[in-house]
């Protein structure tokens, strides 16, 4: 007993850290397990969830969106700015009001409470360091918007007037608008060599055809409205019709078509 | 009256609706520049396979449709069991599996062989529109297989295209692979060629008949340049012109009456225009320049020659009823043998550029130059297919002075000669 008692002295007087080592270890530990059981780390075990692929580029659909979510946020300025400039800017932009708002902090907010109690000039201190704020963030943000000013005149940033999605981009669902992704179909069903054709023609030569889809992509009828005259090109295009009698996707409705065939850009490329 | 304003109604509020309601597109490219095309080995009708009797078939028709520049052939190992079908009429074709193997063309075929007589049916199928385009039946022996390719080749480019393919002709081109320089024949390939004179001096310049099966060629046999002209299955060969200095260059006129050439029995190089038996008919140019090289327009109203007359020489043409002389091109120091195409208003010329020679074309009006060999070595001597797809000529980026052939764009291009000898001055046949 007194052997045990004074090892255990004699230990504790040599490492006087290791009783608290000890009990921070067996802390440590027992956290890990209340993780480890919690599931914290389970995600590293599972399996990975699957991926699902959505094809937003290619999917038809009636009221494509304009894009790229620049475009999105182009409409906003269209709101006045200078008028409703002081009280939507705190949201949309927080950066500008980074840099001065933590000096003040919101203190002058849990200021109400002591507010009642407190007198009329402290009142009126902290109403006047509210406005001094107000102040100091507006003249921020007329900054932050002189150098964008800047910037977009520069060129540095997107042109207000470059079209920014699809051109025929004006609704909200995502995707490619019925058409673009009918001529695409369709071109990419249309096999023509150039040394096939007379190429004093190639940048002449056309050919019209109606065709009517209907809501499931099927090809209903087609027509050749003006031939081209000239059998191979002609051939070329009923045979990318053929193929392209069923679509990939359904349409929206059912949709009639005039399409222009051409080789205007093969054409400008062999120049 | 009610009815009539119901019309009048009618036309002018629904109808408009409805013909607006079709969308207009525009498709300014065709998604693929080729025609895919399935090549299904040919199989025997009765007997045992013979890759051996019918390789040589499918060989050549692959690397003459590969020329053509048309086509992108379908992965062999992809095919489906409709590839080991006998089926040769377009019933008994499943175009279904070739569609879906994003086929639009077929050619399916199938022989026979019975010693060494060879015979093979080829057809070639509309995919997509499950339709025979063209078949043909050729019977011959078997070394004759690649030049049933060839027609067959032919025939595959007058299906899609509406012309003859330029593949069964020969090309006619000097070689001096014994030594001295001969007019050798082969076949568009380079397979089959064969030794047409044994003048054991130097032959050059050789140009076929429009009715093909003769040429004239100049030889020094005699110690002076003159011009032959030679029967190559008779093998009968006559002087046709042997004037004093050179008779060089002869090329026959697109109707074959008249032979275009350069003399110079007055001293000075110039062009004149002869009959078949070599009687002269017209001097078509008279300056104090050396003016040779000449070659028809396609309707033979003109000849484009080569005249240093203005300094440099340059490419010229000449009007052979007015005899009035245009100057073509204006860029270079050196433009030499221009090589007009039989189908269109373009001139192949060669132009030595940084020391090099390379081919280029131009528009008989001076317009669109267009260089079409680029890299080492020097290339030369252009001549047109019949059909003025392709362009024959020599150079020797590969070494030695070998004979090639290209697209009329330039691209496509292929080694034909493979000897260590030279071999130069090409020419292509019209229809064999």
């Amino acid at each position: 007993m007194s052997a045990t008692r004074l090892s255990f002295n004699h230990s504790n007087h040599d490492h006087p850290k290791l009783g608290r080592f000890l009990v921070a270890s067996l802390i440590a530990h027992t956290v890990l397990v209340i993780l480890l059981a919690g599931g914290l780390f389970d995600s590293a075990r599972r399996v990975k969830p699957p991926v699902y692929y959505v094809d937003l580029v290619h999917k038809p659909v009636l009221n494509p969106q304009a894009g790229r979510p620049e475009a999105r946020a182009k409409p906003a300025p269209k709101a006045p700015a200078a008028k409703k400039a002081v009280a939507p800017q705190p949201k949309a932009k927080p950066k500008p009001t980074a840099d001065k708002l933590p000096t003040a902090k919101t203190k002058p907010t849990p200021a109400p409470k002591p507010e009642a109690v407190k007198s009329a000039e402290q009142r009126r201190l902290a109403a006047i360091e509210e406005l001094r704020q107000k102040q100091a963030r507006q003249s921020d943000i007329d900054d932050i918007k002189q150098r964008l000013a800047k910037l977009q005149s520069a060129g540095a940033s997107v042109p207000q007037d470059v079209p920014i999605g699809m051109p025929d981009g004006s609704g909200t669902e995502a995707g490619v608008s019925v058409v673009s992704h009918v001529q695409a179909f369709i071109q990419s069903n249309w096999a023509l060599s150039p040394y096939l054709l007379d190429q004093s023609r190639m940048g002449t030569i056309q050919a019209k055809v109606f065709l009517v889809y209907s809501d499931s992509g099927e090809l209903i009828r087609y027509r050749i409205l003006e031939p081209s005259g000239d059998s191979q090109f002609d051939d070329s295009i009923k045979r990318a019709i053929i193929k392209s009698k069923q679509l990939d996707h359904k349409l929206p409705k059912t949709m009639e078509l005039t399409v222009l065939f051409n080789l205007k850009e093969m054409a400008a490329v062999r120049r | 009256m009610r009815i009539f304003w119901l019309i009048v109604i009618f036309m002018t509020v629904l109808l408009p609706q409805t013909t607006q309601a079709a969308t207009e597109i525009e498709i300014s490219a065709p998604g693929e520049q080729t025609i895919p095309l399935a090549l299904v080995p040919f199989l025997p009708i009765d007997g045992p396979e013979s890759p051996k009797a019918i390789g040589g078939f499918l060989d050549a028709l692959n690397a003459d449709l590969e020329l053509s520049g048309l086509f992108r052939f379908v992965n062999p190992d992809a095919f489906l069991d409709d590839a080991a079908q006998l089926g040769l009429f377009s019933t008994q074709v499943n175009f279904g599996q070739w569609r879906l193997l994003g086929a639009e063309t077929l050619v399916k075929g199938a022989y026979t062989l019975e010693g060494d007589s060879l015979v093979v049916e080829a057809r070639l199928f509309d995919v997509v529109n499950r339709r025979l385009l063209t078949g043909r039946r050729y019977v011959g022996r078997t070394k004759d297989v690649r030049r049933m390719a060839h027609a067959f080749a032919d025939q595959i480019l007058k299906a899609l295209t509406g012309e003859l393919g330029p593949f069964s002709a020969r090309l006619a081109y000097i070689s001096n692979q014994t030594g001295d320089k001969e007019l050798w024949l082969m076949d568009v390939d380079g397979h089959n060629s064969v030794r047409l004179t044994n003048h054991r001096s130097i032959v050059l310049n050789p140009d076929f008949s429009p009715q093909g099966k003769e040429l004239l060629f100049t030889s020094y046999r005699a110690n002076n340049p003159n011009l032959y002209r030679k029967e190559i299955y008779t093998g009968q060969e006559a002087k046709v012109s042997f004037k004093k200095g050179l008779n060089v260059g002869g090329r026959f006129s697109p109707d074959g009456d008249e032979i275009a050439l350069t003399l110079s029995k007055d001293g000075n190089p110039e062009i004149y225009l002869i009959d078949r038996n070599g009687a002269i008919r017209k001097r078509l140019t008279n300056s104090w320049g050396i003016d040779t090289d000449p070659s028809w327009s396609a309707d033979g109203r003109q000849v484009a020659f080569v005249s240093n007359r203005l300094g440099n020489p340059h490419i010229f043409t000449v009007d052979t009823y007015t005899q009035e002389a245009k100057r073509l091109t204006t860029q270079g120091k050196y433009n030499a043998t221009p090589a007009w195409n039989p189908k269109d208003d373009i001139i192949a010329f060669t132009r030595q550029e940084n020391g090099r020679f390379d081919i280029y074309t131009i528009r008989s009006d001076g317009t669109d130059e267009r260089r079409l060999t680029f890299g080492p070595g020097n290339s030369e001597h252009p001549r047109w297919s019949p059909d003025g797809r392709f362009l024959v000529y020599s150079s020797d980026k590969d070494g030695n002075r070998a004979i090639y052939v290209m697209r009329a764009d330039g691209t496509g291009s292929r080694r034909l000669t493979t000897l260590e000898s030279d071999c130069r001055h090409p020419a292509w046949s019209g229809r064999w």
